[in-house]
């Protein structure tokens, strides 16, 4: 199926998130742009904590509000315009719009309630079908997500499926209403190794076979050069570099992203190379630091990263990276005094 | 791209990494007992009604003292007096003595009844949560740690006796053994016991498989040694917790006892027994059954909102 | 499945089992005999009253004819009235299953119903003002309750009237308005403690990750509620509407003496205060046959509701 990619589904620009806490503000999200063409698929990656998962919920407004909040920025999901959006249109646009599986599936599926039974009421909410129409869709829906027996599985418990069946049951709920965005919220992080790579393998053919625009969050770099058009890696609520997955992976600019990289352990490194981890722990964004956030984990870190916050540079088309050293006045390394440490 | 001006050399010079900062999220850390305390110190409410709870213990023990009357001192000619009514009894002639919260029937002191009865419930009620603990902890400690056929044998006697209706049996046990205090506990206990055993057992169940038992036994500490040096201590908060909520549950069968005619012995008071006293007179004079109600109700409510205070500030889940 | 049902009647066997012999040993431990009263009876009819009663013979074999007795509904004879235990019991039962069965209906609907509203509405007023009432409710003894209600609903308008109007009559058990205030006071202590075990229940199903599965299908506030939280919110109280029953039917002992109902509970009271034996060993067992048969029908029906189940237990 031909994709167009000119056909943006979703923009995000320049959104902040706080939560409002018993300590104080919380900025989970500081200033995060994207755009989501139909049929993209855009990997959001980083370290827990760094607002990945506040992001996606933003876009659903799934975040109970207050304590959430959205001081600045806009979401536009096609022509809807969500941070402005009362909370009825917002249950027109969820899981119509836009739907989203989660981490968990052992834990995200109503125990007490058939698995068919709240595909089926998805559709009925979404659609002028009727009970027996849409029983018929779900079953449609658990086979195209591979479940075998599918109309035998619809009337079965969620605790009668395993993990990889339950997330598939996830994703066929997901998908029942052909939503222009799927996001999909660490979709194999609670599942085992095997299973996650059939649910990933489901996602990519999904991708092929319909027009829905997917937004992939995880923590797992592994998991995204499969399938991801494009990578924005998060850092302390920001986006601190965005690019292809070639751009990322081979031609990265930022040390955050390199970092990221050298920590994952691949089958195929030098036995001398040892695994790096990055030492300390994301900043803490009821004070967020007044430059750089990653600038206190930073070896390569200089004057000016712990006074300003970088702005966007471009590194080439479509790949861009927020770090000072991309800057065109930054001098060479040893003009720098830098040390490899 | 930013469109920034330029920008001096020496501010890109090399610093390097900050091993002070870069734990941006670690805050200072706190032992799970000392976090537990400070939220219990932000609980306005469970602070009055710890405060509340001693008021009382210490009036129940230190006012039937100084009172000036004894609590089974009849003033047969001054019965079912009102508040603050002043003593004409010729024993206490020109002592210008109120009996503060009037008399009774029988022209005894209200006041001292009050708080002499408050004495005996309480006792009642911690002697019998005590043992309930005691037998609790033992039988838990045991079933939990052991586990297998043991733990099976044991949680199914709990389930028998669980079956058995505690009230009936707390009657049959008060119709079989004399009157008074020590029989109130003893029937309180015999079937009170099996909340506290399943709840330490379930304890003991999830802690016992944790590295420091695991550790503790391959250095060859005995079973006992490690149930009460290394599973009690850690299963504390959730008795804590539980031993508070046991309280009121305990002051309400001690009044239900005496209510229906189980009490302590008479003249002995009790809250229960002012109370059952106090219902006989309730539509002639309320404040007979209104003040032991009200001590009864104030108890019961304090122990309520400190367990549940304590409950919240141990159960980290639900920090806010 | 079979299983599980089997295995919860083998366990209510035993249990009554253990207290009809509890209660067996606890009447023989009685100081003296249920005929040496405050008369004294002649040798030969003491005699006559113990070979009837088979009090002659050994223990061993007075507690399986006990045994037997009770098997066939036979719960000896009052000693006060001298009419059978158990034509006493189910002369006056009914009143007190009337009594305790609005109670129980009423302290689940109620209680259920504050309980969620106090969870949707979390730190409000709302919230405040249900949990205060629960807390009432945990807090004061029914016999206060039903003390204070009967004087100033019951008693106190009617006087001030001038005896002409009557709100809710104050004793008996008949017309409507005699049965409003004993249902209540009886069903306040369960109607508070399940509202804060609904309350908790259902903060905990609001958290869970279906809720935000559900959310996130797009259904309203009202539908992920009704739909989804409360049935499951609902199973944990059910679990304890064994105990309710015990706590309300234990209730009622007091409740029907301050109003004057002919139910079993004040029998049971009356039996007590008169030292009568017969009518308090029949009595209790016929309450812990009850509660335990009660007992086995709840968790039958945890069995039937909970989807769980099935698969762990049998």
């Amino acid at each position: 199926m031909p994709k167009n990619l000119n056909n943006k589904v979703l923009s995000v620009k320049n959104l902040h998130v706080s939560f409002d806490t018993y300590a104080g503000e919380v900025q989970a999200v500081r200033g995060v742009t994207f755009d989501l063409h139909e049929g993209e698929v855009l990997a959001i990656v980083g370290e827990s904590g760094c607002g990945k998962s506040v992001t996606a919920q933003t876009i659903m407004k799934l975040n109970p509000m207050p304590p959430a909040r959205i001081p600045e920025g806009e979401v536009v999901l096609g022509e809807h315009d969500i941070v402005n959006a009362t909370e009825k249109e917002m249950q027109k646009l969820r899981g119509k719009d836009v739907s989203m599986i989660f981490q968990d599936p052992m834990t995200c599926l109503n125990p007490t309630k058939k698995v068919g039974k709240q595909i089926v009421e998805a559709i009925v909410h979404h659609t002028h079908m009727s009970r027996a129409e849409a029983k018929e869709e779900a079953i449609k829906c658990l086979t195209q997500v591979n479940i075998p027996n599918p109309e035998e599985r619809a009337q079965q418990y969620p605790h009668e499926f395993s993990g990889g069946m339950r997330q598939r049951a996830m994703i066929a709920m997901a998908l029942s209403c052909n939503p222009k965005v799927l996001i999909a919220d660490e979709p194999t992080t609670a599942l085992d190794v095997t299973i996650q790579a059939q649910i990933m393998d489901l996602l990519a053919e999904i991708k092929e076979q319909i027009n829905t625009a997917i937004i992939l969050i995880t923590h797992d770099l592994g998991v995204v050069a499969s399938m991801a058009d494009r990578v924005a890696v998060m850092y302390a609520g920001k986006i601190v570099e965005t690019g292809t997955c070639e751009d990322i992976f081979y031609r990265n600019a930022h040390p955050y992203t390199q970092a990221l990289l050298k920590s994952l352990p691949s089958v195929d490194a030098d036995k001398k190379d040892r695994l790096v981890s990055i030492a300390g722990s994301p900043p803490d964004l009821l004070d967020p630091p007044k430059g750089c956030g990653f600038a206190a984990r930073c070896t390569r870190c200089m004057h000016i990263c712990r006074e300003e916050q970088p702005p966007e540079f471009t590194v080439s088309d479509g790949h861009t990276a927020s770090c000072w050293l991309l800057h065109e006045d930054c001098p060479s390394p040893e003009e720098r005094g830098e040390k490899d440490v | 791209m930013a469109n920034i001006g330029k920008i001096d050399k020496s501010r890109f010079g090399w610093v390097g990494a900050d091993p002070e900062h870069r734990e941006g999220l670690s805050r200072p850390s706190i032992t799970y007992w000392r976090d537990a305390m400070k939220r219990l110190a932000k609980n306005r409410v469970a602070l009055v009604c710890l405060i509340i709870i001693v008021l009382l213990i210490l009036a129940c023990a230190l006012l039937p003292l100084f009172s000036s009357f004894s609590s089974r001192e009849q003033h047969l000619a001054e019965t079912n007096k009102g508040f603050f009514f002043q003593c004409q009894d010729d024993r206490y002639e020109g002592k210008n003595l109120v009996h503060i919260f009037g008399t009774d029937k029988l022209g005894r002191d209200m006041w001292t009844r009050t708080f002499e009865g408050g004495r005996v419930s309480l006792m009642i009620a911690f002697a019998a949560v005590f043992i309930n603990l005691i037998i609790g902890m033992i039988y838990g400690g045991v079933s939990g740690y052991f586990g297998g056929v043991v733990d099976n044998i044991m949680m199914r006697i709990v389930e028998v006796v669980n079956g058995i209706p505690y009230l009936i049996v707390v009657v049959l046990l008060m119709l079989v053994l004399p009157k008074g205090i020590f029989t109130m506990v003893v029937a309180y206990a015999t079937v009170g016991w099996t909340g506290m055993a399943r709840l330490v057992r379930g304890q003991a169940l999830s802690l016992k498989n944790q590295e420091f038992v695991v550790a503790a036994e391959a250095m060859g500490a005995r079973p006992a040694r490690i149930i009460a040096r290394h599973l009690l201590p850690n299963a504390l908060s959730v008795i804590i917790i539980n031993v508070t909520l046991a309280v009121p549950s305990a002051i309400f069968t001690e009044a239900f006892l005496s209510y229906i005619g189980l009490g302590v012995p008479v003249p002995q008071p009790s809250w229960g027994m002012l109370a059952q006293e106090g219902a006989a007179v309730f539509q002639v004079y309320p404040s007979k059954l209104w003040i032991p109600a009200i001590a009864i109700s104030i108890t019961m409510l304090s122990f309520n909102l400190l367990g549940d205070g304590l409950r919240d500030a141990f159960d980290p889940r639900l920090r806010r | 499945m079979a299983k599980y049902i089997l295995k919860r009647i083998g366990y209510s066997i035993v249990t009554l089992f253990v207290l009809i012999t509890l209660t067996f040993f606890m009447m023989r431990l009685l100081p003296g005999d249920p005929f040496t009263g405050e008369k004294q009876l002649p040798e030969k009819t003491m005699e006559a009253l113990n070979a009837k009663y088979g009090l002659d013979k050994p223990l061993v074999t007075q507690y399986i004819m006990y045994l037997g007795n009770c098997l066939h509904g036979d719960l000896g004879l009052s000693l006060n009235t001298n009419r059978p235990v158990t034509t006493i019991i189910s002369e006056s039962f009914a009143y007190s299953f009337d009594l305790g069965i609005r109670a129980v209906i009423m302290a689940f609907v109620l209680g259920v119903l504050l309980g969620s509203i106090a969870a949707i509405k979390r730190g409000k007023a709302t919230d405040t003002v249900c949990m205060l009432v629960a807390l009432i409710g945990v807090s004061v003894p029914s016999f206060i309750v039903a003390a204070v209600l009967q004087y100033y609903l019951g008693l106190q308008p009617y006087l001030a009237s001038n005896k002409t109007v009557q709100l809710f009559a104050v004793t008996g058990w008949g017309p409507a308005n005699s049965k409003i205030l004993p249902v209540f006071a009886l069903a306040f202590g369960s109607l508070a403690q399940i509202s804060r075990l609904m309350r908790t229940s259902m903060l905990d199903v609001l958290g869970q990750d279906y809720i935000k599965t559900a959310k996130a299908k797009g259904l309203s506030q009202g539908a992920i509620i009704w739909k989804h939280a409360i049935r499951n919110a609902i199973m944990p109280v059910v679990t304890v509407l064994g105990p309710i029953t015990a706590s309300v039917l234990t209730g009622a002992f007091v409740v029907e003496n301050v109003f004057a109902i002919p139910g079993l509970g004040r029998y049971f009271v009356q039996g007590i205060q008169n030292y009568d034996y017969t009518m308090i060993s029949g009595t209790t067992i016929f309450y812990g046959a009850f509660l335990i048969i009660a007992n086995l029908v709840v968790d039958l029906a945890y069995g039937f509701i909970d989807p769980r189940v099935k698969l762990e237990e049998g």
